[in-house]
């Protein structure tokens, strides 16, 4: 997934950068209300961590605006005010959730993933194509009754595909999922990463529409 | 109406009581000089009787034989008592004539012109015939002290219309005058931790209107002070728990990234001392946003919405199925600051997480009546036990991990927002378990 992470604590926001990165997702980290309006208006992300206390402003502005987009892009708030009028105003405001300081990491990706999957109206964590079965919240997948490891970069091409199943997502997309602002893109990443699903999970999961893109099932 | 009290009842005492002494004196004073004025009167009509009755008595005299024994006389038409009686002596003291009810007896004054008082009467003497016939005219003291005494007690009749129409002229004065004050002192009342807002001393007379002027500058410093306080708290916490969760969360990147071995382990111990510090700066930050005065509020709020997401978020954390909850079917209303309500119910649900049998089902119950009990399974709590477990740093008899503030953040919040917190053990309907009450009457607060 490609998520925004709004948080001016570096402490906080490299951990959980880092922390993202490590489960296969791109993470764009701005640390104002300002440079996350720029991010939000370029690029295409899944998901939006939003701090409420940053230098020049309240998150709850920058959600507000977001909710006044046409697309339901989840965001969950990320912050230290723990009172209940805080987070009913952050919930009423259009948050997903609403994660309060100090959190653990674990709990951080299980909501990332709950919210993400709501926001794609997927009910169940797995999904399921022939006889390989996909559970992105667990991070297992398994090819008939064998578990299979899949690395960071696996994990968010198959996140990608499988958010879309049965539709055909480009390879633009892929990229989006796979890189944040700033990261040398390699021109056959794509290509490569494809591959060795289809190495590890059988050759017929992913198919390729030639010139448009890559379909899961 | 109800009987005067405090400032008014002795007021009444005591300029009753002060009236009462000053009429006393004025009765005393009146007396003395009624005394004297009397004694004057009646010595001066004594005199003038004597002058008058003295010549006829001696031309009465020289007519009579001198042998005869001493003759009374009476008064024409007269057989009742006279005030004055006489006696006509010679210079030898023996008896001549007398009133018709004086006695025969010589009275016991010597035999000199002027007055002289016998243990009865006040005698005046005159002589006539060069020194050799006295004429003593004698007037009862008794008389005199009946005259005195008569006019005294005319004096204190007043008294009984005087004494309950001052009390009654006084209460009403005193309440008339003291209605201000009584104003002043209901409009102190209503002032609390929530509203701190200048009295209206526009209506008070000058002398009130200072003291009010003066509360009004103690509520503003007041107001000022306990607005800090709470903004402190508020603040600490959120300044706090930042570099605690940057902490916590390079930790645990730490801990992603090491290797199995002494410094993965070193590194998780890292993390549990940072959880334990972030639990208790929390519990040190709720305790004191509880003794700035947190929890009573200016409006109604729902607790159900309260509720349920309080219990959902510790569903999400717990398995799901472990706590029950169960909401009334209407809106709970109470005049409480939500904030407040949340740390308290937070700290009563930990408490139930924390020290419940582990797996066992946890209930959360709010009512319509302002019952929000959690109920949680495990041994029984010593009633001895019970009674401290919502006084600081005291935790009961548990190995769980706890600062021992939870309860008594929970006890402090209810108790500002004019609640109860009621703790049982065993549950209520069970033989084990704990049972945790916030009780919010309807009324509270308002």
């Amino acid at each position: 997934m490609r998520i925004l992470l709004t948080e001016d604590d570096g402490a906080i926001g490299g951990a959980v950068r880092d922390h993202l990165a490590a489960d296969g997702h791109a993470v764009d980290w701005a640390k104002s209300v300002s440079r996350a309006r720029d991010y939000v208006a370029v690029a295409s992300y899944d998901l939006v961590l939003l701090d409420l206390n940053l230098p020049d402003g309240s998150g709850i502005t920058l959600l507000r605006e977001i909710r006044k987009r046409p697309d339901a892009l989840p965001v969950i708030i990320l912050t230290a005010m723990d009172q209940i009028t805080d987070r009913i105003e952050g919930l009423n405001a259009g948050a997903d959730d609403y994660l309060v300081k100090p959190f653990d990491l674990g709990e951080l990706l299980a909501r990332i993933h709950a919210v993400a999957r709501r926001s794609k109206a997927r009910p169940t964590p797995a999904v399921t194509i022939g006889k390989v079965e996909i559970n992105s919240s667990e991070r297992i997948v398994k090819r008939g009754a064998s578990r299979v490891e899949l690395t960071a970069r696996e994990w968010a091409v198959l996140d990608c595909l499988a958010d879309r199943k049965g539709s055909i997502v480009s390879r633009g997309q892929i990229e989006d999922a796979l890189y944040e602002f700033g990261a040398e893109i390699e021109s056959n990443a794509v290509e490569v990463y494809v591959s060795r699903l289809r190495k590890k999970l059988g050759a017929g999961l992913i198919k390729t529409t030639r010139g448009v893109g890559y379909r899961l099932g | 109406m109800t009987l005067p009290t405090g400032m008014t009842r002795q007021l009444i005492l005591l300029l009753t009581a002060a009236t009462f002494i000053f009429w006393l004196l004025a009765v005393a004073v009146g007396a003395s000089v009624m005394r004297s004025e009397f004694d004057e009167v009646f010595d001066s009509a004594l005199k003038e009787t004597s002058a008058r009755l003295l010549p006829l008595l001696v031309e009465d005299l020289f007519k009579r034989d001198p042998g005869d024994a001493p003759r009374r006389i009476g008064f024409a038409g007269t057989d009742g008592d006279e005030y004055l009686t006489y006696q006509l002596r010679d210079s030898g003291g023996r008896v001549l004539l007398h009133s018709h009810s004086a006695e025969p007896v010589p009275f016991d004054v010597p035999l000199a012109p002027g007055f002289a008082d016998t243990a009865t009467h006040r005698v005046y003497t005159d002589a006539a015939v060069s020194g050799t016939l006295f004429l003593q005219v004698a007037d009862p003291l008794d008389h005199r002290r009946e005259a005195v005494a008569e006019s005294v007690a005319s004096l204190f009749l007043p008294l009984a219309l005087l004494i309950p129409a001052s009390v009654l002229a006084i209460w009403l004065l005193v309440r008339r005058t003291l209605a201000p004050l009584e104003e002043l002192r209901s409009e102190i009342g209503v002032r609390d931790g929530t509203n701190l807002s200048p009295l209206n001393a526009g209506r008070l007379p000058p002398e009130l209107g200072s003291i009010a002027l003066s509360v009004d500058r103690l509520l503003e410093r007041l107001r000022v002070a306990l607005d800090a306080e709470r903004e402190f708290a508020a603040n600490s916490a959120h300044e706090l728990r930042t570099p605690i969760a940057g902490a916590l969360a390079q930790t645990q990147r730490l801990i992603h990234e090491l290797p199995d071995g002494a410094g993965k382990r070193r590194a998780r111990d890292v993390e549990k001392a940072l959880s334990g510090l972030s639990h208790l700066a929390e519990k040190l930050l709720q305790m004191a946003r509880a003794d700035s005065g947190i929890g009573p509020a200016d409006k109604d709020a729902d607790l159900v919405p309260i509720v349920s997401l309080i219990v959902k978020d510790f569903q999400r954390a717990a398995n799901k199925d472990r706590i029950h909850l169960t909401l009334p079917n209407s809106p709970l209303r109470r005049r409480v600051d939500v904030d407040a309500f949340g740390i308290a119910l937070r700290n009563l649900i930990e408490n139930a997480v924390k020290h419940g049998a582990g797996g066992k089902l946890m209930e959360v119950c709010a009512r319509e009546d302002g019952t929000i009990s959690v109920l949680n399974a495990g041994p029984v709590v010593p009633a001895t036990e019970l009674a401290n477990l919502t006084r600081r740093f005291k935790r009961g008899p548990t190995a769980a991990l706890g600062s021992g503030l939870g309860l008594a953040i929970a006890s402090t919040l209810i108790e500002r927002m004019g609640g109860r917190l009621e703790l049982a053990s065993p549950a209520a309907g069970r033989t084990d378990g704990f049972e945790a009450r916030i009780i919010l009457p309807p009324d509270a607060k308002r």
